[in-house]
């Protein structure tokens, strides 16, 4: 590559056309532009006159300079300019390209990406062959040709674990395989792994090693651990450096089920220090919804922990001593403790021996005395096995003898028989409060309020170990809640009820911390060996090196102790792990991991990874060209004045790039929703039958003008709607005649009917068939009434009864004929425990308007009039027909009430009533 | 088969313009007529004009009895002088006449054929015959002469610059000659002195386009007329603009030297202009004449 004046070029020689430029312009400038004919009448005038000069108009100056750039950019660009030319001296021979390939470079990634693209472009152009080797994949490598590694680029990616021991043997393994000499190139996540000086002595043996490794500092976060009621996060960086702030982003569902931040806490790494702390004290609602951690602007695995079951709702079994006071649940001894737990646990139902086998996290003995045998045992199996027992005393733990002469195993003390009162009515002392906590209590640092008193509690006797088991007292000494272990668990106990009886203690928002505090305590269940012995966990979701989670798919199972020893690697990857109910998630970082800083000896360069790319500009000036030779063509036709028919293509052109926005409503649509809402327009449903909508139009046009006449509503000319195309929600009613052919409706057709239902929309179903068939599936229409009314989402229908709104709405009527007198007309049926009271003409029926009526009186026929107001079909015979048919209006006009104005004349019926009140 | 139906297609769309040109004069001609009646003066017609005081001379039977019984003088009823002059038109037919030098302008011929009609029109409802120059109009009253006109007009020449017809004129009759005379000067020189001979006076109006006045030609090019009977080729464009111009300020010089020998007047009109300015000074420059 030649450079010039900084910029290289691929093919030098091509530059030589840049002599011709000035030929160019002597030739554009001798040959005159093609003269344009016109069409002048004037002419006559014109004849005669002699041009000044035999020269033509010549080719402005700027116009042949912008043809000149133009000339110009196309012979540089050519000549294959580069940006930025890479000017390292390259070496020669075979070149190898070590990556560490870990989480810890997985945030920069891609620029190792372009570094080692921009690597095997300098290979590619020094002729040199390449091979890969990733440490944490290690594959045998083999040399080809640079181009060929390019394409496979983005197929790299890093893995959530540092090179293991056995993948530096096998990478040793590999390196051991190839012949010759060769340079490596080792692009290094700068954390510190074992064995890395054995790959490193292992290249340097075959050539020079360039070091190449990034100054962005590697952050990890730590599990999150649990104490005292607060998250504590740690993060952890490689290298010590100047004091830096970074955010932890607690993720996890809303309850909308989106993932989303719930919490982020800033952390502050001391300067010189490696690690950062923060605690996040978060509502347990909260907490329990966290599912990962993850720092800020990192994207690698090692700166996620994914949280498992300790943040999940705790299960707590209550059980009371008598739970026969039915009704009376204030005076439940469980009814503070269900309020306090009820928002952040769930709750086990059943006896003691039923909830067991659930393995809760809490069980809660609230004045629970006499134990059985069996239900004994089981419990201190549970207890040792982890659990939390929190007992509450009561009078009948009073009067019983448990713990009396030895310590009970589920007791932490031994009590003295009868307890105590103080300060009731027959005492001499007065209530006692509490005594602020001490130091190594659970409820340290909780405030004690002064209106929490105790008025009787059950004593504890003195014991050598009473001190160590009081982690609250009262303030004159004597304990208020003592606590023991036993195996892996804890045996609380409360010396006094859990309801208002003997303390006002459950009254107060401390019993509410107290509890928080304890039942953490509870959750925290830590890992141990004995409890994973033997068991195997599946891994659901796994992380990638960049923290991503993905479906596991086939991984297999994991053995419990495999899992606590927590080697991360290629057979052991972090995510999430599941055995039975339990949970467990196995993050890239453990409690105790140290991260260090690579370090290479002095001989090795190291060289930063921020590199600037080589950047090609032929194409660019190509481009440039390309773009001075159009601004040419719009020149030239402006100057010859034809630029008319370029301004044409310019628009037509313009018309195609510029695709206008096809979301805008069309203009159908819009005139159809103006049409449909300038005034109230009834609609009848389009069959496809031609004359069935004509009459149902003429129908729906007889019945407008009637309202028109006899009412306020005053309907314009009505719609069809087609079900398939139109928007329905404009129309208070729809009239939908039944043909036996017509074509059952789409299921987003579907969709809006059931919405235009729901959002007080009426259908008026007529299968036109009364005067031959009785409602049901007996006719064609009934049929197909049945079919297409199938998917819609209609409520049980019954006869209009007697006293339905529709029958008083405008007029009062008593039946509803159309063409036809015949069948009864359907509607959604009444409330059942509507009841008709005692001297009111109508039930209370203040429902909503019924979404479909259902009949076959062929209504539109008897509505039918034509353009003069005629009326359009013959019903019945003589004056009879007559008053037919206007009884057919009046059941249109009453529908259309009703539609409109819903059941209010239902409401009128409590006049008499509201009347009656008054004092009328 | 063919021909007869190309016959056809071609008539209906002959026929299909004369409608909107005769709507449009009448419309154009309805804005001028407002309020603008008559000869106003007293004489021969059936308008009422004044009620003047008898005099000496006048004989008993022109006494108005019904105004003079209001009183003791005695009142002659006079009328409006309404009297029919002949007038002639010739509207340039010539190709050079398909021009517009843009297409939101109207050809000349467009606009020099509804100016034509839209007079034809005004002076036919003010009572007078209006007919063609030469012989295939002779002028004749009534609506229907105004059709015959439309017709005529109609048709489209294909040769450049017809000179004005100046045969069968009828003496002292008046004449309107519009066309935007680029043509040889000596045939308008010649039709108008013939037109003086015979006692005819008249109004020359000029339709030019706008770009003819402005000549905004730049660069090679070649001029060619509408017929392409006539065609000048330049280098530059842009230098003849100003000869053009002098040339063209000759043209009307002589056009105005020529309408100041025969009593004539002269108008200019451009196809850029509201053409009822143009009706409005071609009816006063006919109106003023008459009087």
């Amino acid at each position: 590559m030649t450079v010039l004046a900084g910029i290289g070029f691929t093919a030098p020689w091509v530059l030589l056309g840049l002599l011709t430029l000035p030929i160019l312009w002597l030739i554009l400038r001798a040959v005159p532009p093609a003269p344009i004919r016109r069409l002048f009448p004037a002419v006559t005038l014109l004849l005669g006159l002699k041009d000044d000069e035999s020269v033509s108009d010549r080719t402005p100056w700027w116009l042949m300079l912008l043809r000149m750039l133009a000339a110009a950019a196309i012979i540089i660009g050519l000549a294959g300019p580069v940006l930025n030319p890479s000017r390292d001296e390259t070496g020669t021979g075979p070149l190898l390209l070590v990556l560490d390939a870990s989480w810890a470079g997985a945030t920069r990634w891609s620029s190792t990406l372009d570094q080692i693209d921009v690597q095997l472009s300098e290979a590619g152009r020094a002729g040199r062959t390449v091979a890969i080797l990733r440490l944490t994949e290690p594959e045998t490598p083999v040399f080809q040709a640079a181009e060929a590694w390019r394409g496979r680029l983005p197929g790299l990616t890093p893995t959530p674990w540092q090179p293991t021991e056995t993948q530096i043997d096998q990478a040793l393994a590999a390196l051991d395989q190839l012949d010759g000499g060769f340079d490596t190139h080792w692009f290094s996540d700068r954390v510190a792994y074992g064995g890395h000086d054995r790959i490193l002595a292992a290249v340097q043996a075959r050539g020079a090693v360039t070091v190449y490794q990034s100054k962005a500092p590697v952050v990890a976060i730590l599990p999150a651990a649990y104490q005292d009621g607060v998250i504590q996060l740690t993060a952890q960086r490689a290298v010590p450096g100047p004091a830096d702030r970074i955010t932890v982003l607690a993720q996890g569902r809303d309850p909308a089920g989106a993932m989303r931040v719930l919490q982020s806490a800033e952390m502050e790494f001391p300067g010189g220090e490696t690690l950062a702390q923060v605690n996040l004290a978060l509502p347990s609602e909260l907490r329990a919804r966290i599912t990962r951690f993850e720092i800020q602007g990192q994207r690698s695995a090692g700166a996620v922990t994914l949280t498992d079951d300790s943040l999940r709702r705790r299960e707590v079994a209550l059980i009371a001593g008598a739970l026969n006071r039915e009704g009376l649940e204030l005076l439940s001894p469980l009814h503070y403790l269900t309020q306090v737990l009820k928002p952040t646990a769930d709750f086990v139902e059943g006896g003691l021996l039923e909830v067991l086998p659930a393995n809760p996290d809490v069980i809660v003995l609230a004045d629970v005395a006499k134990l059985s045998d069996g239900e004994q045992a089981a419990l201190v199996e549970w207890v040792e096995q982890g659990g939390l027992l929190l007992r509450f005393a009561g009078p009948r733990m009073a009067a019983s003898d448990m713990g009396r002469d030895a310590e009970d195993t589920l007791l932490p003390v031994r009590l003295r028989s009868g307890g105590r009162s103080v300060g009731g009515a027959m005492s001499w002392g007065e209530a006692k409060g509490l005594a602020p906590f001490p130091e190594n209590s659970p409820f340290y640092g909780l405030q004690v309020p002064d209106d929490v008193t105790v008025t009787t509690q059950v004593m504890a006797q003195p014991d050598p170990n009473l001190a160590d088991r009081v982690i609250a007292s009262l303030s004159d000494g004597t304990p208020l809640v003592t606590r023991k272990a036993l195996g892996l668990g804890q045996v609380v106990l409360f010396h006094v009820t859990a309801d208002a009886e003997w303390s006002s203690l459950p009254l107060s928002g401390l019993f509410v911390e107290m509890l928080d505090r304890l039942a953490v305590a509870s959750a925290a269940k830590s890992r141990q060996e004995a409890q994973l012995q033997g068991t195997t966990w599946e891994p659901i979701q796994v992380m990638d090196g960049f923290g991503t989670l993905s479906d596991a798919g086939n991984l297999g199972g994991v053995e419990g102790t495999e899992l606590l020893a927590g080697a991360i690697g290629p057979d052991l990857q972090p995510g999430l792990y599941e055995s039975g109910k339990q949970k467990l998630a196995l993050n890239v970082l453990s409690e105790d991991t140290v991260l260090n800083p690579l370090t290479w000896p002095s001989d090795v360069p190291i060289k930063g990874q921020e590199v600037t790319n080589e950047k090609p500009i032929g194409g660019m000036l190509l481009s440039l060209a390309l773009l001075l030779l159009t601004v040419d063509v719009i020149a030239s036709l402006a100057l010859s004045g034809r630029l008319g028919l370029a301004k044409a293509a310019a628009v037509a052109l313009g018309a195609v790039l510029l695709v206008p926005d096809v979301q805008a409503q069309t203009p159908e649509e819009t005139e159809f929703a103006l049409n449909a809402t300038q005034e109230l327009v009834l609609a009848h449903v389009l069959t496809g039958n031609a004359q069935v909508d004509d009459v149902a139009r003429a129908g729906m046009r007889g019945l407008s003008q009637t309202l028109f006449y006899r009412t306020s509503v005053e309907p314009i000319e009505p719609i069809g709607v087609d079900l398939e195309r139109d928007e329905l929600a404009f129309f208070p009613l729809l009239y939908w005649p039944i043909t036996p052919d017509q074509p059952q409706p789409s299921v987003e057709a579907y969709a809006k009917l059931n919405a235009y239902l729901r959002s007080g929309g009426m259908i008026l179903f007529d299968t036109r068939d009364a005067d031959v068939a009785r409602f049901g599936a007996a006719s064609p229409n009934g049929r197909k009434l049945q079919q297409l009314a199938g998917p819609l989402n209609i409520p049980s229908l019954e006869p209009v009864p007697r006293d339905h709104v529709l029958t008083r709405a405008f007029y009062l009527l008593q039946d509803f004929p159309g063409r036809y007198a015949g069948t009864e007309v359907w509607v959604e049926a009444a409330p059942l425990d509507a009841e008709q009271i005692e001297g009111m003409p109508f039930r209370n029926l203040n429902d909503n308007v019924t979404p479909v009526v259902i009949g076959g009186n062929d209504w539109a026929s008897a509505w039918a009039v034509d353009r003069n107001g005629q009326a359009l079909l013959p019903v019945g015979r003589g004056y009879a027909g007559e008053r037919q048919r206007e009884l057919a209006n009046r059941f249109g006009v009453n529908l259309v009430m009703h539609v409109l104005t819903g059941n209010y004349k239902s409401d009128q019926v409590h006049v008499p009533a509201l009347l009656d009140r008054l004092g009328q | 088969m063919n021909a007869a139906l190309t016959l056809r297609e071609r008539s209906e769309a002959e026929a299909s313009r004369l409608p909107p040109l005769l709507a449009r004069a009448e419309h154009l001609a309805g804005t001028v007529l407002l309020g603008d009646h008559g000869r106003r003066r007293s004489g021969l017609g059936d308008d009422f004009w004044q009620y003047r005081p008898a005099q000496i001379g006048d004989s008993r039977r022109m006494i108005d009895h019904r105004r003079s019984a209001r009183g003791d003088q005695q009142f002659v009823r006079e009328r409006e002088w309404q009297i029919a002059q002949s007038v002639m038109l010739w509207v340039d037919q010539g190709a050079s006449m398909q021009f517009a030098s843009d297409k939101s302008l109207p050809t000349k011929a467009d606009r020099a054929r509804l100016l034509g009609l839209s007079t034809a029109i005004l002076l036919v409802r003010g009572g007078e015959r209006v007919g063609l120059t030469g012989t295939t109009l002779p002028p004749r009253r009534g609506n229907a002469q105004v059709i015959r006109l439309a017709q005529a007009w109609s048709e489209d020449s294909d040769t450049d610059y017809t000179p004005p017809e100046h045969r069968a004129m009828i003496p002292h009759a008046r004449a309107v000659f519009i066309s935007d005379f680029l043509g040889p000067l000596d045939e308008v020189e010649l039709a108008l002195t013939k037109a003086a001979d015979r006692g005819v006076r008249g109004v020359l109006l000029q339709v030019l386009d706008p770009g003819e006045e402005t000549f905004p030609y730049r660069g090679r090019t070649i001029f060619e007329s509408v017929g392409g009977s006539v065609r000048h080729e330049t280098l530059k464009a842009g230098d003849l603009r100003d000869r053009y111009l002098e040339r063209l300020a000759k043209r009307k010089d002589a056009l105005t030297q020529l309408c100041r020998a025969t009593g004539w007047q002269l108008g200019l009109h451009h196809t850029g202009d509201s053409a009822q300015a143009a009706l409005l000074w071609l009816y006063r420059a006919l109106d003023g004449g008459t009087r």
